[in-house]
């Protein structure tokens, strides 16, 4: 509880400015009413404790309305004069002192806590606390947001915090500057509310992630962690302490490289998820041939794994990036020493080469110089940071992994869209067999733009199909496909995904499938039809037109 | 021996005899009672007041609100006083100077609560 001993700490120092204040007004107002004064008719009189009081007051504060009631006489002067002094002198330090206290940084923070700690109090929708304020964690913040996901974000740095509040978010995002490393911290930011849904830690440092992860594993056995690791001694020791969700930036690269090369309709379908077009674009083909990996980091050694188990031939250059500045005392790639260990590892014949350093200036020479070598080549650049965007997309590179943003993505599927988060892990244990044949279908029924949204079957987001269901009618999923403007017609709309209240997965769904309450489905449709399947849904006219029984 | 407590310890008992020698006396008749004296107890329970500020215990909460009390009941006795000379045609009645006398009253009262209170919290402690 040090938290409010600062505030007490100010009120007592207020004391003696407060001292300060009441002795030398008093000293100031005994004299004035003891002092004879001569009134305007020549008669003495002495002035009352009010007339003292007035006059001391205007004095004190410099204000000076003139002499009251009447003009004083001598011996008054003298005594004003002194107390000019005296109350002048006393009330600027008075009240410069408690000006000073009240702008005091500590109690300004303690009125920051205390207003934070009231926001997180009146939170009652669900939320998620985002440890860290940066590019990776902004995007997520606007997309949880979107799908009224609430946010509370914890920085250590006051600038980020203050940034955090020119953007404005909507709704408004409770923010705090502090170590988010303490319990102190997470408890603040509510850990312990019945609301809290996750917790997220996407620091570089894995120690503090893992030390994170512990505080929030121990604080509140029942929120989800999302926690990056790099390593896979980190993933382990994160896995044991019961983190549900791992995000290991390299692994995520290294799986989608495998995907890409051995099911490319898998590879499409996870792309899709995250906001691709439903279609491969020529220039995302990934060659066969042989790889080139440059720089054999954490990040080359998952692409390594990648294309071991994917077949493919490759060779690598060790370039450490730090080392490489240091040596060269440069960041550009490409001197002559350079080359020649490009032409060694046979960037000639290879027909595509992986730039996987940890700065985004080498990758991009190391891409540029390889290209000037081999004009066919295909470039694969790690773009570490979300800042470069714009001069990776002027270079013309093949295809670009962004760290950050694939972080971002996968974060946000976690924690707000649970049903296209298992359908990515179901991709990676399908076979392109099977991608190709979902894709198939869902270009017939849907073009190349379709969009995915998760409907839970519940009271609030399906009132008519949840009562009925909780009935005992029986509902096939056939029924979700009609139309409400010709029930023989079936709209474009494709389930991809059902979960069922017991937690089984039920991927690719028949129309035969017997709908039961709180299932949630992942379907695939355009905005039409996903506006027409909530009408159906929803009320019982549309649902009993399209079940067809009454009429 | 403690200076602080000297110090405030002072300022309580001097808040409360200042308070009684200005209750003391015919509450009818103003010439029992001197405006001196009021103001000398209005300074003296406004140091008092400033001198429990920032006491973080469960006392010293208490104290300060007894102290409060005495401030506002001694401001609105001489607020009395100043509204009926300057703001009544026929200045001081007998009502305005039962008035003034009553509210320094029940700040006395005030401060006997928190005197006893004081000595109480004295006594309690084992040096």
């Amino acid at each position: 509880m040090e938290s409010s001993n600062t505030i007490w700490i100010i009120i007592r120092r207020m004391r003696i400015p407060f001292l300060v204040i009441i002795i030398t007004f008093s000293i100031s107002i005994l004299g004035l009413t003891l002092i004879p004064g001569i009134d305007d008719n020549g008669h003495t009189y002495h002035m009352s404790f009010f007339d003292a009081f007035y006059f001391v007051s205007y004095m004190a504060s410099t204000i000076g309305f003139g002499e009251a009631p009447y003009s004083f006489s001598y011996p008054q002067r003298i005594w004003v004069s002194a107390c000019i002094y005296l109350t002048v002198i006393g009330w600027f330090y008075g009240i410069g002192a408690i000006v000073a206290l009240v702008q005091d940084k500590r109690l300004a923070r303690e009125i920051d806590i205390a207003r934070f700690r009231k926001k997180i109090k009146n939170l009652k929708e669900p939320f998620t606390i985002i440890l860290g304020y940066n590019n990776i964690t902004h995007p997520i913040i606007d997309w949880l947001n979107k799908e009224g996901i609430r946010v509370v974000v914890v920085d250590k740095s006051v600038e980020k915090i203050d940034t955090l509040e020119l953007e404005n978010f909507i709704p408004e995002v409770p923010a705090l500057s502090a170590d988010v490393t303490t319990p102190q911290t997470l408890k603040l930011a509510g850990i312990h509310k019945k609301n809290c849904q996750a917790l997220v830690s996407l620091f570089d440092d894995d120690i503090k992630n893992t030390k994170i992860a512990l505080l929030g594993r121990l604080l509140n056995k029942r929120i989800k962690l999302v926690i990056k690791s790099t390593t896979k001694t980190q993933s382990e020791h994160l896995h044991n302490l019961g983190v549900r969700y791992i995000e290991d930036p390299f692994l995520f690269v290294s799986d989608r490289i495998y995907l890409a090369l051995t099911a490319p309709s898998l590879w499409l379908l996870e792309m899709w998820i995250f906001g691709h077009i439903l279609k491969v674009r020529n220039r995302e083909h990934l060659p066969q041939g042989r790889y080139i990996i440059c720089g054999y980091g954490r990040m080359g050694h998952a692409l390594e794994y990648a294309l071991k188990k994917a077949n493919i031939k490759y060779s690598y250059i060790d370039i450490k990036s730090t080392d490489y500045k240091e040596e060269k005392q440069s960041a550009v790639f490409g001197d002559e020493e350079d080359f020649k260990s490009l032409l060694e590892s046979g960037v000639k014949e290879a027909s595509a080469i992986i730039a996987a350093t940890k700065d985004d200036l080498i990758n991009l020479t190391i891409l540029a110089t390889a290209k000037k070598i081999n004009p066919e080549i295909y470039t694969i650049g790690r773009e570490n940071t979300v800042d470069d965007l714009s001069i990776f997309k002027a270079a013309r590179i093949n295809r670009v992994y962004i760290l950050e943003q694939i972080l971002a993505e996968f974060t946000y599927l976690f924690i707000a869209r649970p049903l296209a988060y298992k359908f990515i892990n179901l991709l990676h244990k399908k076979d392109e067999y099977w991608g190709s044949e979902v894709v198939d279908k869902m270009h017939n029924l849907l073009g190349e733009n379709p969009i995915h949204f998760e409907i839970t079957i519940n009271e609030e987001s399906a009132y008519a199909l949840s009562r009925e269901l909780k009935k005992g009618r029986k509902i096939p999923l056939s029924t979700l496909y009609r139309s409400r403007s010709d029930r023989k017609e079936t709209m474009p709309l494709l389930v991809l995904l059902i979960k069922k209240s017991n937690g089984d997965i039920e991927a690719m769904p028949s129309s035969s499938f017997a709908l039961e309450d709180k299932m949630s489905l992942l379907i695939a449709s355009n905005e039409e039809s996903k506006s027409d399947l909530e009408y159906i849904i929803n009320n019982y006219y549309e649902l009993e037109y399209v079940l067809g029984e009454k009429l | 021996m403690n200076t602080e407590k000297v110090i405030s310890g002072f300022f309580f008992i001097l808040a409360m005899t200042i308070n009684f020698g200005f209750v003391y006396g015919d509450p009818s008749n103003l010439q029992y009672h001197s405006a001196y004296e009021l103001f000398a107890a209005i300074v003296i329970n406004l140091i008092a007041t400033v001198l429990k500020l920032g006491d973080k215990t469960q006392l010293g909460s208490v104290l300060l609100a007894t102290s409060l009390v005495a401030d506002i009941q001694l401001i609105a006795s001489a607020t009395v006083w100043a509204f009926a000379i300057y703001l009544t045609k026929e200045g001081m009645n007998l009502e305005s100077t039962v008035a003034v006398v009553s509210l320094s009253a029940g700040a006395f009262i005030a401060n006997i609560v928190s005197v006893l209170l004081f000595i109480g919290d004295t006594l309690k402690s084992k040096r």
